[in-house]
């Protein structure tokens, strides 16, 4: 159990919170926390234990978030097949951008993920007799658990909290697997990967796969929590830079780095939403001022961001401790 | 056919600004190696300074073309010695997300500044259009394209004859030799990115008068922007020029074919086309994709 403690008290505190609040705004905020956790959590397996820094990942979300809507809107297929389908178109996108990623390094790989959902973005938005274009597809509530119709908030909780558990023990495997240290040395040097016989190009498409798998199951949950789909939002660059922000400020290459980001970044979102969003509604932009800055500070100061920062002065205390 | 000229004109009106804007984007890429995710918002904040120069204080936009030339550099400057300087060395994940954070911060400013409602900067010479061989110009695009192609060959003859010119090459050209050579590469980056920031900047003055202003605004033109300096080889000035005009065909003559509404999956198709077929460019250094450099 060496090193998971801080995981599991997290995660059970939020498995627990439900049995013990009942205050819709606060089980909201941990549906929403798990929910970003699980996405900057998906992102981090492509971009932070593999090192593809991708700003598209909004492309896998919004491919989760469609293939729920309409599945669900057209046939009434249960969402949860929806977001199988998502998760398998965005596999198969994943295989495309995974070949790219062994053709292309740095800036031109982000720029080519970049594309990838812009292209989406548009083609969803255009394409009205599929997608319904630019004004979405509002999802009809349809009570039950298989139809993912649930007003009970405390249900959602557990929903989220298993996919984000999934997500961590991917991170989790990573981090002490074979996999993942050959994924490592890939990160850090790919030619000297190679030349070690590393499978690194297969290794990459992999990892790039599984986090666009997991971001577009995230995107069907959205989408049945929610209530309604847009191309706008789903596809955006904007959604793609939170993904890889909860991931940054929390610790990239961490397993609970992105979950920890992720609650910070949420719950500095509503506060300054409180805060300012109220006067008229011209702050509205304030929050992300603040996350442009963080961004640019914690890539500067703290590269291996609030997990890396409170490991370094943990074991420094407690040495400091134990000295007699 | 008798729209060919028309299409013709248009084209090349809109490469004119496209090249101004992909010139200072590859420029930076060239010597410090760089992606400026940034630059969209610089052009939106020119566009801005426009319309506020025009609604406060009266001025025509192509006066505030002339303020915003030492504007932009200064503002470039800051953000170099500011945001920039201190991770110009560092690995390619800290410059992506640096000027991620920058360009969010930028986008966010202008949101909470001058609120997300579309501003339009109307002259009174706005709706004259002159008529030569069939073909309409609009006076405000024309004045764009010839300003733009000024600039970006006054760029160019800098880069070529001036001594700053030679130096800023020699540090694209090798960091480390030019280093040892005695030149302060430090200045030449902020130099560089002061620069690229100042073309942005004025290609969104001029942009201003033609199209609505929002904060976003400089998003769809660092797209084409991305696009035209991809295709004509990262760091590569004259390739960029030329890929502003192919871009500038494609997304003219593409949305006369199959309609306005699919112009810009046209030229992303073209972006991703290139990126699988030949990333380097066309003009570009085979292989360079692949370092990343």
């Amino acid at each position: 159990m060496r090193g998971v403690t801080p995981a599991v008290v997290f995660f059970a505190s939020a498995a627990l919170a439900p049995l013990v609040v009942r205050d819709a705004f606060f089980l909201d905020s941990i549906v929403l926390i798990l929910l970003w956790g699980t996405t900057a959590a998906a992102w981090n397996v492509a971009g932070g234990y593999a090192g593809q820094i991708s700003l598209g990942h909004s492309a896998f979300f919004g491919l989760g978030a469609y293939g729920a809507a309409i599945l669900g809107t057209r046939w009434e297929i249960s969402p949860w097949i929806g977001l199988v389908a998502g998760a398998g178109v965005a596999t198969a996108i994943g295989l495309v951008i995974g070949y790219l990623s062994n053709r292309l390094r740095g800036p031109y790989f982000v720029l080519a993920t970049i594309a990838f959902s812009q292209v989406l973005l548009i083609g969803s938005s255009r394409w009205r007799a599929f997608t319904a274009g630019s004004e979405g597809i509002p999802v009809p509530f349809r009570p039950g658990f298989w139809t993912l119709g649930l007003v009970d908030k405390r249900v959602w909780v557990w929903i989220m909290l298993g996919f984000a558990l999934l997500a961590y023990l991917i991170a989790l495997y990573l981090e002490r697997a074979r996999r993942g240290y050959q994924l490592a040395a890939v990160r850090e040097d790919e030619d000297a990967a190679l030349s070690l016989g590393v499978p690194a190009r297969r290794l990459k498409v992999v990892a790039i796969c599984v986090s666009a798998a997991l971001t577009a199951a995230c995107g069907a949950l959205w989408t049945q929590y929610v209530g309604f789909v847009d191309p706008i939002y789903v596809f955006s660059i904007d959604l793609s830079i939170r993904f890889a922000l909860a991931a940054v400020v929390g610790g990239l290459g961490t397993a609970l780095g992105p979950f920890l980001g992720a609650a910070l970044v949420t719950t500095v979102e509503t506060y300054l939403r409180a805060e300012f969003g109220g006067i008229g509604g011209r702050f509205v932009g304030s929050y992300l001022i603040v996350y442009g800055c963080a961004l640019i500070v914690i890539v500067r100061w703290m590269p291996q961001g609030v997990v890396g920062w409170i490991g370094e002065r943990w074991p420094r205390r407690a040495a400091v401790r134990t000295a007699p | 056919m008798h729209a060919i000229p028309q299409l013709i004109v248009s084209t090349l009106l809109l490469a004119g600004v496209y090249a101004l804007i992909a010139v200072g984007l590859t420029l930076i890429f060239g010597v410090m190696r760089v992606v400026n995710f940034a630059h969209g918002e610089f052009l939106m904040f020119g566009m801005y300074l426009a319309v506020g120069a025009f609604a406060f204080l009266r001025f025509d936009p192509y006066l505030t073309l002339v303020v915003s030339l030492p504007l932009g550099f200064a503002v470039g400057w800051a953000s170099y010695r500011g945001v920039m300087g201190p991770i110009v060395h560092a690995s390619h994940n800290v410059q992506v997300f640096t000027t991620v954070g920058l360009s969010i911060a930028l986008q966010n400013l202008a949101l909470v500044l001058f609120t997300a409602d579309a501003r339009f900067l109307r002259t009174e010479y706005y709706a004259v259009v002159v008529r030569i061989a069939g073909a309409a110009f609009n006076v405000a695009q024309i004045v764009a394209f010839a300003v733009a192609i000024a600039l970006t060959a006054g760029l160019f003859a800098f880069m070529r004859w001036s001594y700053t010119g030679k130096v800023m090459r020699a540090t694209a050209q090798d960091r480390h030799a030019s280093a040892l050579m005695g030149i302060d590469t430090d200045r030449v980056y902020a130099l560089t990115w002061a620069v690229g920031i100042t073309c942005v900047g004025a290609a969104g003055v001029l942009l201003a008068p033609v199209y609505p202003v929002y904060p976003t605004a400089g998003l769809q033109f660092v797209l084409i922007a991305y696009v035209a300096v991809v295709l004509g080889g990262l760091g590569d000035m004259a390739g960029a020029v030329i890929a502003a005009l192919v871009v500038a065909t494609v997304e003219v003559f593409g949305s006369y074919v199959i309609g306005t509404a699919w112009k810009e999956v046209l030229y992303l198709l073209l972006f991703i086309t290139i990126l699988i077929v030949r990333p380097a460019g066309l003009f570009g250094q085979r292989g360079a994709e692949a370092l990343g450099m």
